[in-house]
């Protein structure tokens, strides 16, 4: 089996992994009590039953279970993510509106976890025994073991009322209206508190993995070859040591979006910050089928795309592994 | 030396285990917490729910009600006592649904491979790729935020981790010689997967079990803060998610929570790195 | 030595980026109004929409023919006369000369016509213009509305936030006016013209320079920012990121508020919306059938302790159907005061005695998800409370409205909390819940009490065509006795709407709509 038929099956194989998610989900979401009539119809303060009726019909709500199922997965092959009877608008449309503030989010949050998580992780194994590696193990803890909302909440009182120097909420200031650099200095200044209290979670964790597999490095034999020609201690864990350490940790991070997610839902709550996760838990309250498995949907395929390249690199890198079982 | 033979792998571990000072204190932390929730609705009978006084007394106030009152009127420490339980059992419960999953999955994942392999990966991969936190909700909206539905929910999005661990563990050690011996002398699939792989393999699963509890526990908090807590039963993620619009006003209805959430899975993270240790002899070695 | 420099420069170039953004924070444009909200519109028309979310924008954005002043008295708008016909059968408005919708076009009874029979054909009040027949035009000035029966409610139905004027060139294009596309980028004749909706986030409005009323509005833009964390609205309250929050909800932080410099609190304005946070039973369901049941719950429930302390006294008890700011409240009704006592006799009474475990019967309570303060909260209380009469209480809780609309409209309860409001003439929002004609399976905010009192149904029907304002007020004084008897309905506590703002701003919207009606006069000094 060549490499272009185990990329054809992978993506095969991704397809029918959508699919499931789209009928599983839908059928769940189809269980749930109630509809989005009922939602409308609440926020408009109640209607009579002709309205109900004639809204149930326009969605199509009316038709049977397999029928709508049938409707709704035809067209998302077709690349058709459906309509949000709720907003209106295009679902598609929808979540690319929300998708930079999340991708935002997540990846400033995940760099600073990284770098600050690695840079903690490696000076504790350079320095087993000081404080710092004491400092490391603590801060790791911590991080892991307080709730992600709680922390948020924390830090929301003491930077945005304690000390007000950091905005309270929402991603820039629409009332300034600004513009190229402004407008991006602006965001970066929003970003800070969110950005911080997800990356607190993660830097626990990768500055553990970093320790872990920096110790380990440490005393294999190449880096004993690099201490025995004299190099300095710095240059030995800087330049030779690092490298080393940093792949397991950017490999656990390639595969955590949907751990990600869950705390960007937190996040994005606490700090009104207009990301999808916002959007996914105000959809499903709502409702709003064809928005939230529209989102499901893009989730898993950030997921099946982020799997895919790791496979793809371990598969460059050790051609021996054959992960597709 | 003969001791430390007669002890076998397991004492050997716990010895470890008793000269790490973090873990020590973890586990004293748990003890105390496990004391606080056992015990304590004993000593102090009041009823979480009973209105005691005036809502959003500070602690201290009123000798009635030492930890204060929350928006409602109700004693905090009453509800911390009574609280305890329904988290920590949402927590346990939860971690050995996951645990359950993932060994029934991985075991039988690793150890037949092939076919059955790839199937059981490919319903792995299924409930990877759904955003768990996103899924619990979908699940308890369906059938209404409960004890059992949280639980459940938590339990059936969570697994995934530990049946990849169990999976990797089966597929190391059903190459060892001893698991060849014990073919050789005809042992059954069943008896091989379960009494001469399984023991060997348990180790990193209970420490993965253990942080999963922890896991578990932070995620009924999440769930709780977005709504979705039963509010018929005290529990410190429901404190936390009904009191924290009040969180200016009445700070101790969510810190003091909060702080027992924070404690009680730190105590877990502790335990469970304390035995990570303990059973990794690379690491002891070091 | 390098290394330590550059750090140097970067923790210098750090501050003065902080420096810029500190700077930022208070460098906003004088003529902007931040407008902050928890309420979240699906879309900006309140042609086919009611709801506060939508309305706060929509009465900015379009003009009606009619706005209240703060004594419930209709007021010029888009119509600057009208006068009642053939006994009241026919409503005459008469135009402004110089109105225009925000593309230009002139405002004419043409589009007067089309409006209200789009709102007839699509507003989710129905009873509103049921009594419309047709809308003539005989000039493009005047328009009749026709009805076949006299319907004192009309003037009502006129306001801001019921009877949006909208442009029949744009919404007359046969598209469903449900599902409009302009419903997302409205045009009218309002104050302020639509510029951007970003659904959940914010809404931007700028001045409309040819306003019909000369010299308004005061503000060069009008952006609505829309929160979802009351902390975080709080917190951009305190920091004037935003200036003005109308139909404040959490009435915890009000005293807090207060206290801070520069801020403004106000319960004026709001009136005819009236909210009553009520207790309702399932008159279908035993023990609940029996009258004297409902009565011993709702003596049961001390509504002082609800608002004095639940509600930090900020709101008010209520006493019956009809919000007292309406002119056809009346108090003469029975008050039930806490009574525990009398509580217990009427279960007695009804049969229900205690049993071992000094309990009389288990049932649930359901509560309207959204607003725990005035809804879980009081279910909560209320299970800690009926406990001393031997309810044993379960609070049923549902994570979103659809759960909770399917069982309530379901008519599968036992008893629910739910907040409803008035909207103005009872006609609108008082006879749905009390009329057996409402009793309607699935139907959420109809009479799912399922009550049915044949005197009752024929007091609203003789009340919803009376033209005569004393005769109409005794009808409903009388409808307000027997309901509040027979206890359908514990009613619980009045909500009113408390404006927060910046004490910088002037002429805030204090009529019987508040901040559903336009704010043409509102500027800041």
């Amino acid at each position: 089996m060549g490499f272009v038929g185990w990329i054809l099956r992978r993506l095969a194989w991704a397809a029918g992994l959508l699919l499931s998610v789209a009928v599983l989900n839908f059928s769940l979401m189809h269980m749930a009590p109630g509809d989005i009539v009922q939602t409308i119809v609440g926020e408009m303060g109640g209607a009579s039953e002709e309205t109900m009726a004639q809204l149930t019909k326009a969605y199509g709500l009316d038709r049977g279970f397999l029928d709508q199922l049938w409707i709704y997965v035809s067209r998302v092959a077709q690349g058709d993510l459906g309509y949000s009877y709720y907003f209106n608008r295009p679902v598609l449309g929808l979540i690319l509106d929300r998708v930079p503030a999340t991708v935002l989010l997540v990846f400033t949050a995940l760099a600073v976890a990284i770098i600050a998580g690695t840079f903690l992780g490696v000076m504790s194994a350079r320095y087993p025994a000081s404080w710092l590696g004491a400092l490391v193990t603590i801060t790791a803890l911590f991080g892991f073991s307080a709730p992600v909302f709680w922390s948020g909440l924390m830090l929301l009182l003491l930077f945005a009322s304690v000390i007000p120097i950091l905005p309270a909420s929402g991603m820039y200031d629409v009332a300034q209206g600004a513009t190229g650099i402004a407008y991006a200095l602006d965001v970066a200044h929003h970003l800070v508190l969110p950005a911080l209290t997800l990356a607190i979670i993660y830097l626990a964790l990768y500055s553990r993995l970093a320790r872990a597999s920096m110790i380990e490095v440490l005393g294999s034999d190449y880096v004993r070859t690099a201490r025995a020609k004299g190099l300095s201690e710095n240059k030995v864990v800087f330049k030779h040591a690092l490298r080393n350490a940093v792949l397991p940790v950017v490999t656990v991070a390639g595969l955590q979006f949907s751990a990600m997610l869950a705390g960007a839902v937190l996040v994005e709550t606490v700090f009104t910050w207009p990301g999808m996760g916002q959007l996914a838990f105000e959809s499903i309250l709502r409702r709003d089928n064809q928005l939230i498995l529209g989102i499901l949907l893009l989730s898993a395929v950030l997921v099946i795309i982020g799997n895919l390249l790791t496979d793809l690199a371990y598969r460059f890198v050790d051609p021996r592994i054959r992960t597709d079982g | 030396m003969a001791e430390e033979r007669a002890r076998g792998p397991w004492g050997e571990a716990w010895s470890v285990f008793g000269r790490n000072y973090a873990a020590l204190v973890g586990l004293g932390l748990l003890a105390l917490v496990a004391a606080m929730v056992l015990v304590g609705p004993l000593v102090y009978g009041v009823d979480p729910f009973e209105i005691v006084g005036a809502p959003k007394m500070g602690p201290g106030i009123e000798p009635d009600a030492p930890f204060g009152t929350d928006y409602l009127g109700r004693d905090v420490l009453a509800g911390l006592l009574k609280g305890g339980r329904p988290t920590l059992i949402v927590g346990i419960c939860a971690a050995l649904i996951t645990t359950i999953i993932g060994i029934t999955i991985g075991s039988l994942g690793g150890f037949y491979g092939g076919a059955v392999d790839g199937a059981l990966g490919r319903v792995t991969e299924f409930f990877q790729v759904l955003p768990a936190l996103l899924f619990a909700m979908v699940l308890i909206t369906l059938f209404t935020p409960s004890l059992l539905t949280v639980t459940l929910a938590i339990g059936v999005v969570a697994w995934t981790g530990m049946a990849r661990l169990t999976r990797a563990e089966f597929l190391r050690i059903k190459q060892l010689e001893f698991v060849r011996a014990a073919r050789s002398i005809g042992a059954s699939n069943a008896r091989i997967i379960w009494r001469v792989i399984l023991p060997n393999a348990l180790p990193p699963i209970i420490v993965s079990a253990t942080l999963a509890t922890g896991t578990a526990i932070l995620f009924e908090a999440g769930l709780s803060f977005l709504g979705l807590s039963d509010p018929n039963v005290m529990s410190w993620g429901m404190m936390i998610g009904s009191n924290r619009n009040y969180l200016r006003e009445a700070w101790w209805a969510v810190t003091f929570p909060g702080v027992c959430i924070f404690i009680t899975v730190l105590a877990i993270s502790l335990v469970g790195d304390g035995l990570n240790d303990a059973f990794n002899p690379k690491l002891r070695t070091r | 030595m390098t290394r330590r420099l550059s750090i140097r420069a970067a923790l210098a170039a750090s501050a003065a980026v902080l420096a810029c953004f500190a700077s930022g924070v208070f460098a906003q444009a004088q003529n902007t109004l931040v407008w902050g909200t928890s309420q979240a519109p699906r879309h900006l028309n309140p042609a086919v929409q009611s709801g506060i979310a939508t309305m706060m924008p929509g009465a900015q954005i379009f003009a009606s023919p009619l706005r209240f002043d703060d004594k419930w008295n209709p007021q010029p708008y888009l119509a600057e006369s009208w006068s009642f016909q053939d006994d009241g059968l026919s409503l005459l408005l008469k135009l402004v000369p110089n109105a225009t919708f925000h593309d230009g076009r002139p405002v004419t009874s043409e589009d007067v016509a089309f409006s209200i029979m789009t709102i007839k054909a699509n507003h989710p009040f129905s009873s509103m213009l049921a009594a419309v027949d047709r809308v003539d035009t005989p000039d493009p000035r005047i328009a009749v509305i026709r009805m076949k029966q006299p319907h004192p409610a009309i003037l009502y139905a006129l306001s801001p936030p019921l009877c949006p004027i909208l442009p029949k060139h744009v919404y007359g294009d046969g598209i469903d006016p449900k599902n409009h596309p302009k419903n997302n980028a409205p045009v009218g004749s309002g104050p302020y013209k639509f510029v951007e909706f970003k659904p959940g986030e914010h809404i931007i409005l700028e001045k409309n320079p040819n306003f019909f009323i000369k010299g308004r509005p005061h503000f060069d833009r009008v952006i609505f920012r829309i929160f979802k964390d009351s902390n975080a609205l709080l917190l951009a309250l305190e920091r004037r990121e935003v200036h003005y929050v109308p139909f404040w909800s959490d009435l915890a932080s009000l005293d807090a508020l207060a206290k801070k410099p520069g801020l403004l609190i106000t319960d004026k304005g709001g009136e005819a919306i009236g909210p009553i946070n009520w207790l309702a039973f399932n008159t279908k369901r035993k023990p609940f059938d029996d009258a004297r049941v409902r009565q011993a719950v709702s003596f049961a429930v001390d509504r002082e302790f609800i608002t004095r302390k639940l509600h930090a006294g900020r709101t008010k008890v209520a006493t019956g159907p009809i919000a007292p700011g309406s002119p056809f409240y009346t108090g003469a009704v029975e008050t039930y005061k806490v009574n525990l006592e009398r509580a217990n006799k009427l279960l007695d009474d009804a049969g229900l005695r205690k049993g071992a475990n000094a309990m009389r019967f288990a049932a649930a309570v359901d509560f309207l998800p959204g607003n725990n303060e005035q809804q879980k909260n009081v279910a909560e209380y209320l299970k800690a409370q009926l406990k001393k009469i031997g309810v044993d209480l379960t609070v049923r809780s549902s994570p979103d409205f659809p759960t909770w609309a399917k069982r309530v409209g379901g008519h599968d309860f036992d008893m629910t909390m739910d907040s409803v409001f008035n909207w103005g003439d009872p006609v609108i929002g008082v006879h749905r819940t009390y009329l057996s004609s409402n009793i309607r399976q699935g139907v959420i905010w109809s009479n799912t009490q399922s009550y049915s009192n044949p005197k009752v149904d024929d007091l609203l029907a003789r009340a919803g065509v009376e033209r005569n304002l004393d005769k109409r007020k005794a009808l409903y004084g009388e409808f307000q006795k027997i309901v509040v008897a027979e206890a359908p309905i514990a009613f619980i506590n009045l909500l009113p709407y408390y404006q927060v703002y910046d004490k910088s701003l002037k002429n805030l919207p204090t009529t019987i709509w508040g901040a559903a009606a336009p704010i043409d006069e509102m500027r800041r000094e």
